[in-house]
């Protein structure tokens, strides 16, 4: 097995064997995000092949003294919110409409039994239905762990905005487990 | 401080993000606030199940991922092999139900080794198939509708699959038998009248009083037409009167009434024997002007077969192999062909010169108004084989600049198509897609006006393409014998491409594969650039960021 960097490296040689080993390394992670930020897994199954068809082409413009890994993710942030954003109508309208609203202070006590009860598969459900703005923020802050200067980029809004952003998708996703039909209409799926 | 946090500000604490001195005073509340400091436990606890949520390996990896994208291009191979498949039976098709009995009654009417060109205009003009062919309109129209839904319903249909319909309802419909008026002769008149009969007449006491256009599989005038006249048939007759041009796609045209304007004609023969107020401009394998007709202006002509007998009254410019001349030209003559004859009665008041293989054979008794000059065609194959190599070679390096100049503005779109290029199988099925399939949709488009802008456009860009072809094969084909070229590196790209460019064109010249090649490159190139552009259209061209600044948290 390859080291990463070395891969990496020799990827950006042409060495398709490397280019084998990182498809191995990495298709699996950028499957499952691809899987969180987008509808449906048919989506999420055509944006994998692409987002590593085009960071096969795109090799060459990566900085070796980065993360490859942090690389990765923001090319296919890019892509899928790519994808969400040329999808966007009326529904995003809606949901901007949403975002002006002000949010209720949680109850500490409230929230916390709400967590203790709800499980990973119930929150992935209740991701799905999140608006894709919503859903996109807390895929790349909670998957790729990506800062607030990296999703401020990826999703084109200011630095400063990316808390609140996070925030409104945090009360979202609460209301999407507590009342599971509540933003079924909401989402993209 | 007696206050409450606000969430965000808890958040904002939580995650990191907020200024050291707002993050101590946030600290010393939380230390004295039993609220605060159990929302903040919450947003940690929901952070965490987060984060566990996404990163569970809850579905596998599916099993078209498992194998490695990049030359064998994205999964569904088979759908391509569909593709490949349903375009070769569209092709059948079209060739065995249009193409072939065109063909067929070629040598029936005297055409048979004639070449293509010859077989569009004249073929063309009375074909009877025309009402085939508006079944074909409508079928594609029908087809085009298909992909219309197809690309709406995209979200549920894959697209491969969507194209697999598409090109499936195409061949199906093709197959369908046509219209039970498929043999019969399709008459379209635009202007004053429609007719809808074999053979279309124009009465002696008749009269146009507009531009008339006619198709019918024989046409006469005997009336008077007071504009053009526009028409297309095996033989269209003129004995009446043509106020305007007369403009005629034909076998056989013959003029014996009156035309004020011009004769234009692409046929197999003319006979001009009435009187024409201007110019005869001649597409044809004979043209014969009898002694009664008289030409007021000039004639240019390209025929096999030019016998002038009459009266021209300018120039006379013409491309023909055998020339009679035994009437009077008021102006110049100037000829190129294989013989030249002037008759003892021939008269040339201008100039004559003749280029042609065979000296001309003048008449002592021919009235000139200067002696005929006469210069010797002469092949010069060395010579002009040097001129075509060289000038070979400039198009290939004029190619090649071009190709670099494409590289280094558009490095992206460059990469994307010597990678497309790369996928053989696709590349091929676009590929011959486009070449058959945009000069239909042009058609479809310029039948109606609307479309006729987006047709030329799209001929244009299908034209550019086809010009391009070779420097997206050049690319790949340059990477086999230099290798691979490093990642990003457009100047490796684009030498591979010059030498690939290079090796295609050595290639072409190669006696008979040179002329496969020559298709399998077109077919290759164009379907590799077709799919880097589609590829651009569907899902955008999202600017990649470099390396971030600092590491993910």
């Amino acid at each position: 097995m390859i080291e990463p960097a070395e891969a990496v490296q020799r990827a950006q040689a042409g060495d398709a064997e490397a280019w084998g080993e990182i498809y191995r390394q990495f298709a699996g992670a950028i499957f499952r995000f691809c899987r969180r930020a987008l509808p449906t897994r048919e989506d999420a199954e055509d944006a994998t092949t692409e987002i590593f068809m085009k960071v096969r082409e795109k090799i060459g413009q990566y900085d070796p003294s980065r993360s490859f890994s942090a690389w990765l993710y923001k090319v296919s942030a890019n892509h899928c919110w790519d994808i969400l954003r040329r999808r966007k109508g009326r529904q995003d309208k809606e949901t901007e409409d949403v975002a002006e609203l002000p949010l209720a202070h949680p109850a500490p006590g409230q929230l916390e039994r709400l967590i203790e009860q709800s499980t990973s598969e119930q929150v992935r459900g209740a991701l799905g239905r999140l608006n894709p703005r919503a859903r996109m923020a807390l895929v790349l802050r909670y998957y790729s762990e990506m800062n607030y200067d990296e999703i401020a980029e990826a999703l084109g809004v200011p630095r400063g905005y990316v808390g609140v952003v996070l925030l409104r998708a945090r009360h979202e996703l609460r209301q999407a487990l507590e009342r599971p039909e509540a933003l079924a209409a909401g989402g993209t799926r | 401080m007696t206050e409450h946090l606000d969430e965000m500000a808890c958040l904002l604490y939580q995650e990191g993000q907020m200024e050291r001195a707002r993050a101590r005073e946030v600290s010393a509340h939380t230390e004295e606030c039993a609220d605060c400091r159990e929302l903040l436990r919450a947003l940690g606890s929901e952070t965490k199940l987060l984060k566990r949520a996404m990163i569970e390996e809850d579905e596998p990896l599916p099993e078209r991922l498992a194998a490695l994208p990049g030359r064998s291009g994205p999964p569904l191979p088979w759908i391509w092999g569909a593709v490949l498949g349903l375009a070769a039976t569209g092709v059948y098709g079209l060739y065995s139900g249009y193409l072939e009995p065109v063909m067929g009654r070629l040598d029936e009417i005297g055409f048979g080794g004639s070449d293509v060109i010859s077989m569009l205009i004249f073929q063309g003009a009375f074909w009877k198939g025309w009402q085939s062919m508006i079944s074909l309109i409508q079928i594609l129209a029908m087809a085009t509708m298909a992909g219309t839904a197809a690309l709406f319903a995209r979200r549920w249909l894959r697209r491969p699959r969507a194209m697999a319909v598409v090109l499936s309802s195409f061949c199906v419909l093709l197959a369908l038998p046509g219209g039970a008026g498929a043999q019969e002769t399709h008459l379209r008149v635009v202007g004053q009248h429609a007719y809808q009969r074999q053979i279309y007449t124009l009465q002696k006491d008749e009269i146009v009083k507009n531009d008339l256009y006619v198709v019918a599989g024989r046409v006469r005038i005997d009336g008077t037409i007071d504009g053009d006249l526009v028409a297309a048939g095996e033989s269209v007759d003129v004995d009446g009167t043509v106020t305007g041009d007369v403009i005629a796609f034909t076998k056989n045209l013959r003029v014996k009434g009156k035309v004020d304007g011009s004769v234009r004609v692409f046929a197999s023969s003319l006979v001009l024997s009435g009187p024409v107020g201007r110019n005869v401009t001649s597409f044809t394998e004979v043209f014969d002007q009898d002694a009664g007709s008289q030409i007021k202006g000039g004639v240019t002509a390209f025929t096999d077969s030019l016998s002038l007998d009459g009266k021209t009254g300018r120039d006379v410019l013409a491309y023909a192999k055998q020339t009679t001349l035994t009437g009077l030209i008021g102006g110049n003559l100037k000829l190129k062909g294989r013989s030249l004859s002037i008759a003892s009665t021939a008269q040339v008041q201008g100039s004559s010169e003749f280029t042609g293989k065979e000296k001309a054979e003048v008449s002592p008794e021919a009235k000139l108004g200067s002696p005929l000059v006469y210069k010797e065609y002469k092949e010069e194959p060395r010579r002009w084989a040097s001129h075509h190599y060289g000038f070979q070679i400039f198009w290939t390096l004029g190619k090649m600049l071009f190709g670099l100049a494409l590289f280094l503005l558009l490095p992206e779109f460059a990469r994307q198509t010597t990678g497309a290029a790369g996928r053989y199988g696709e590349s091929f099925g676009v590929g011959l897609l486009m070449l058959i399939g945009v000069p239909i949709a042009v058609g479809i488009a310029c039948v109606t006006m609307i479309g006729i802008p987006l047709g030329i456009a799209a001929f244009f860009l299908w034209l550019a393409m086809m010009y391009c072809a070779q420097i997206a094969v050049g690319a790949i084909v340059g990477g086999w014998i230099l290798g691979e070229a490093p990642a990003g590196d457009v100047w490796a790209l684009a030498a591979r491409m010059a030498l690939g460019v290079v090796v295609i064109r050595i290639v072409f010249y190669v006696p008979h594969a040179g002329g496969l090649a020559r298709l399998a490159v077109i077919l290759w190139g164009m379907g590799a650039i077709a799919l880097a552009v589609y590829k651009r259209f569907q899902r955008g061209t999202p600017v990649l960021p470099s390396a971030p600044a600092a590491q993910p948290a």
